[in-house]
């Protein structure tokens, strides 16, 4: 009302004007900010929110990639688990056989049928352990492109890959072993002290007894070796389950820490509806009363009652 | 004394009737822009004596003797100089606002993240093609979205000098006016309804005037202005009818200078003033994006030198040029990364000189720039929108102050036209006795 009596027409209409101009742009930016479900449109709304809003998407994104490479580590391993299960089988197999050939009883034809058995055992020895993994590489060559063992001139199994496997990230500076060369659980020490692998133990003795003769000693040390080979086969397997275990947990590491940034995102940036639905209200509210008391005032005019 | 009393009331209905014209004038332009209320100053007529105490009374009507123009200099002054606050921050932080969305909405941030991911995911199988073409492409997404921002910076600072070369036009444009006026002021008569509407003129020249640049205005005996630009010790834009030019000048960096007759000046507030500032921040905003694209080009480029490809070469630079805007990919494929060591063979799986690269590229830590520099910008935006928020209300508070002090009340003329209406329906009324009077002597017989 002092606005009319005291101030001039155009005066009152200006500061009505500016007045409800704010208001309907507080009211603008609420709705904004309800329809995009995020309280910053742009960094400058909250220089401090947007840069470590920016943080944490590259931390989420980087994660995510992490997620990614553990997969792949879990996947190959739960092939090298695989893998390294069949030949136990194998190496148990040979076991039997290996006992069996130590009976003195045996005719010679029944020692070459073993001996054909466990060259098959052989073969399929070689064959898992140059297993591929899922992108198709050697599971147990290191960091070898091809093959893991080759034959070599003589028949033997010859390791060809790279002393070490590659190490994959898994986020938070953690890295897991994404599968074992073969030597790591294949070679041992045998029983006459040099070093040797299952392949060339269950060779031996098939040697041995395809040569006839007494095969008393060989069959003693192979199943001697035989014993060794599945405990270092076994104690491989611990190996690759515990790392297989490792990414569970930094998995679940990794999930947890996503949810605490979700989380974090959420407080940071995103919309708190009630408060935000109830503030859009009050401004309405005060805008209908002031655009109300507006036409109220302009529609006061001396004009109107001076005849 | 029949005649005395007509002429004075013929003077009292000339005055009502000049009021009235007056009233309606103002009641008209109720929401002329820049228009200041008129009233008219009214004072006796003395020197007509009267038969029977010639010293003593003074009967001879009264005159219009000026229009009197209700403006308060001081409150246009401050309009001038609130609004030209107003309209630098406005303008800078524009700019800004621009300079903000050429580095944000680009995602360059964004685009080095993924490249960064790229490169991580890479380690799961150096040798896979899908995964080596995923990192080149980021890496070239990157590159563009480099070229993109920086040519987001050039459209930016190319429209931010053309409104700066606009406002330096307009300031020439009404300070030539500005001269017409003066030279017409000076020729005026004084307190006449002429100079009335070029004091108004002048006013509303004036502030116009101070949204482009800060001036320093003396108003002269005749009433005409001086304006100074650039504080009171500028130079001088207008003096009496002469008008000086201001010119401006873009330097190589995009900043700008401007002159006054080739005497350098300095402008602090008002529109132009603002769009030069914005300038120079967005110069400072280059220039660190061009720093991150060279550490970005010269780190990766020497982490592939000291690697081989798939193919067993020796690895060649994965980026060229040494800006922002030249930045580009230009590794012909994804074998050329150079993930192996020196002595690898090739297809090797040895991802030695890729974890050289990564670390290399965590070192330059474009992200983490990118971040200070989009952080930089955006609170800079933040802190010029409260301080223009503010200034905008202390111009708008101003303005409403000027205009209810000098702008017109309905509700006031409305009883200003009742009241000269009365007066004029008086006069004439004295008119009809002075007739009657002559009519009763006449009637003697």
């Amino acid at each position: 009302m002092t606005t009319i009596t005291t101030g001039s027409t155009g005066a009152f209409y200006e500061r009505s004007r500016l007045d409800m101009k704010d208001l309907r742009t507080q009211a603008e930016s609420l709705q904004a900010q309800l329809s995009s479900g995020s309280r910053l449109t742009r960094s400058s709304d909250n220089p401090v929110a947007a840069s470590r809003l920016r943080s944490l998407s590259r931390l989420e994104t980087l994660s995510q990639i992490d997620t990614a490479n553990a997969s792949r580590a879990n996947a190959d391993l739960t092939l090298a688990d695989a893998a390294m299960s069949d030949m136990a089988d194998a190496v148990i197999r040979a076991q039997e056989l290996a006992t069996q050939a130590a009976s003195s009883t045996l005719t010679g034809e029944q020692r070459s049928a073993i001996a054909t058995e466990l060259d098959q055992i052989g073969q399929n020895l070689l064959a898992l352990s140059n297993a591929r993994d899922s992108n198709g590489h050697a599971l147990f060559g290191g960091e070898a492109s091809g093959d893991a063992y080759k034959l070599d001139a003589a028949g033997k199994a010859a390791y060809v890959g790279t002393a070490g496997s590659e190490e994959l990230p898994l986020g938070e500076g953690q890295n897991v072993t994404r599968s074992m060369t073969g030597p790591q659980f294949l070679s041992f020490t045998g029983k006459d002290g040099s070093a040797t692998d299952v392949m060339a133990t269950v060779k031996a003795l098939s040697d041995a007894l395809k040569t006839g003769g007494s095969t008393a000693a060989a069959t003693s040390d192979a199943l001697a070796n035989l014993q060794t080979g599945l405990d270092t086969l076994t104690t491989g397997q611990t190996v690759v389950g515990t790392r297989l275990a490792w990414i569970e947990l930094t998995g679940e590491r990794r999930a947890d820490l996503s949810q605490l940034r979700s989380t974090e995102e959420t407080e940071i940036g995103g919309t708190d509806i009630a408060t935000t639905v109830s503030r859009l209200q009050e401004t309405l509210t005060v805008l209908e009363a002031s655009q109300a008391s507006f036409s109220r005032l302009s529609g006061l005019s001396l004009f109107d009652q001076l005849r | 004394m029949g005649a005395d009393l007509l002429s004075i009331a013929r003077s009292g209905a000339r005055v009502a009737r000049g009021a009235l014209d007056v009233t309606a004038n103002n009641i008209a332009n109720a929401s002329s822009e820049g228009y200041v209320r008129r009233s008219v100053a009214v004072s006796e007529v003395s020197g007509g004596t009267s038969l029977g105490t010639p010293a003593a009374i003074n009967l001879a009507g009264a005159r219009i003797t000026g229009i009197v123009r209700n403006a308060d200099a001081f409150r246009q002054s401050e309009v001038r100089r609130t609004g030209s606050d107003a309209a630098r921050a406005s303008a800078e932080v524009q700019g800004l606002e621009n300079v903000q969305s050429a580095l944000e909405q680009t995602g360059v941030y964004e685009s080095v993240v993924a490249f960064e991911g790229s490169l991580k995911q890479l380690l799961s199988d150096p040798t896979d093609g899908s995964l080596r073409a995923q990192a080149v492409e980021d890496a070239r997404t990157m590159a563009q979205t480099f070229n993109t921002a920086s040519q987001s910076l050039d459209a930016a600072a190319r429209g931010l000098q053309f409104e700066a070369q606009d406002g330096v036009t307009q300031v020439n444009r009404i300070a030539g006016e500005l001269g017409r006026v003066n030279l017409r002021l000076m020729r005026a008569a004084d307190s006449s309804s002429d100079q009335s509407a070029l004091l108004d003129q002048r006013d509303n020249l004036l502030q116009q005037l101070s949204d482009h640049a800060d001036i320093t205005t003396t108003i002269n005996a005749d009433k005409s202005v001086s304006v100074m630009l650039g504080g009171p010790t500028g130079a001088a834009l207008v003096s009496g009818a002469t008008a000086n030019i201001l010119a401006m000048t873009t330097a190589a960096n995009g900043t700008l200078s401007f002159t006054v007759n080739s005497q350098a000046t300095t402008l602090s507030s008002g529109a132009i003033a603002g769009k030069a500032q914005a300038l120079v921040e967005l110069g400072g905003a280059r220039t660190q994006l061009n720093a991150i694209a060279a550490g970005i080009v010269s780190s990766m480029n020497t982490a592939q030198a000291s690697g081989v490809d798939l193919a067993g070469n020796p690895g060649q630079p994965l980026f060229s040029g040494t800006s922002a805007a030249d930045i580009a990919m230009v590794a012909s494929g994804g074998s050329a990364l150079a993930t192996a060591p020196a002595s690898a063979a090739a297809a090797s799986r040895d991802v030695t000189n890729l974890d050289t690269m990564r670390t290399a590229l965590a070192s330059a830590d474009p992200a983490g720039a990118m971040d200070t520099l989009l952080f930089g910008v955006s609170s800079a935006v933040a802190g010029r929108t409260v301080t223009r928020d503010a200034l905008a209300s202390i111009a708008g508070s101003a303005r409403v102050s000027l205009q209810a002090q000098a702008g017109v009340n309905l509700d006031d003329e409305a009883v200003n036209l009742v009241r000269f209406q009365q007066a004029y329906q008086a006069s004439a009324r004295v008119m009809q006795v002075a007739s009657d009077i002559f009519d009763s002597i006449l009637a003697i017989r």
